[in-house]
């Protein structure tokens, strides 16, 4: 089970898998360690990319394409966030010179 | 053949992805999920997922990077951050990101695929079947979709606006 015939030679569909987890775990340090706040927007981005690869992966064994559509409407979302994400960190960066995503904890209390 | 495009490229969007994380400046960050994306893109081919793989880079490598770059070159260079005020932040995400992907590991040891739904390869993915999915079985959420870009157009607009008082 789970060995995809891809032009003749075969790949297991499970390294596919285990490089999507490889890669959202690599967005995932991303996110918690960096600092910077458009660095952390890139690693969301790499995390979005790591769900897609795994839906695609999903889809073609299993031969059924709603997973490649799921990974379409990632790529929606995932546009819309970015657009909407660095529009709140011009804003931010034109009323104040941020330079740690940590200067931002007015809603600490 | 097949074996050695997968090598290649999964080995290109690990070394990006490694870079993303590790670079300083955010321009060579941005570069580096360039270089992920066009790898993903070519497994996305090897997939057989020709639809996703055109959208990949169109969209992603194309769009989406070129409005980082913008926002980079609009914010002009960063400094230099330095000691972060969080004190035991690098050693508990290293725990944490250790268990979670050892978490994600043990799951692909035990998954079980059921039977696949033997359609024709030859047609999957195409532009042709994507749309007939999109069209018919999932209408509502595609044009849902638009409605959320038409929001989050409105919103970046409204966000970017200049403060005229």
């Amino acid at each position: 089970m789970g060995t995809l015939d891809i032009g003749g030679s075969q790949l297991d569909v499970s390294w596919f898998l285990l490089l999507g987890a490889a890669l959202f775990t690599l967005g995932t340090i991303g996110v918690l360690v960096r600092r910077n706040p458009l660095i952390i927007l890139i690693s969301i981005e790499l995390m979005l990319n790591a769900v897609n690869l795994t839906l695609v992966a999903f889809s073609r064994q299993l031969e059924n394409l709603e997973g490649q559509l799921f990974a379409l409407m990632t790529m929606t979302v995932a546009a819309a966030e970015a657009v909407v994400g660095l529009a709140i960190l011009v804003d931010i960066f034109r009323v104040r010179d941020l330079e740690d995503i940590d200067d931002l904890s007015e809603l600490k209390g | 053949m097949a074996i050695a495009v997968f090598i290649v490229f999964g080995l290109l969007a690990i070394a990006g992805g490694v870079g993303v994380i590790s670079f300083h400046q955010p321009i060579r960050s941005v570069l580096s999920l360039v270089v992920v994306m066009l790898s993903l893109s070519v497994l996305f081919l090897l997939l057989s997922a020709q639809f996703v793989f055109v959208v990949q880079i169109i969209v992603y490598a194309g769009a989406v990077m070129v409005l980082f770059l913008f926002v980079i070159t609009l914010l002009g260079p960063t400094r230099a951050t330095g000691r972060g005020r969080l004190r035991f932040q690098a050693g508990l995400s290293a725990l944490f990101v250790l268990a979670f992907f050892g978490l994600l590991y043990a799951m692909l040891q035990g998954v079980q695929y059921r039977q696949p739904d033997h359609t024709d390869l030859n047609a999957f993915g195409t532009v042709q079947s994507i749309a007939v999915g999109l069209f018919t079985t999932y209408l509502y959420p595609f044009e849902l979709t638009s409605v959320l870009l038409l929001v989050a157009a409105i919103g970046a607009i409204y966000l970017s606006r200049r403060d005229e008082s």
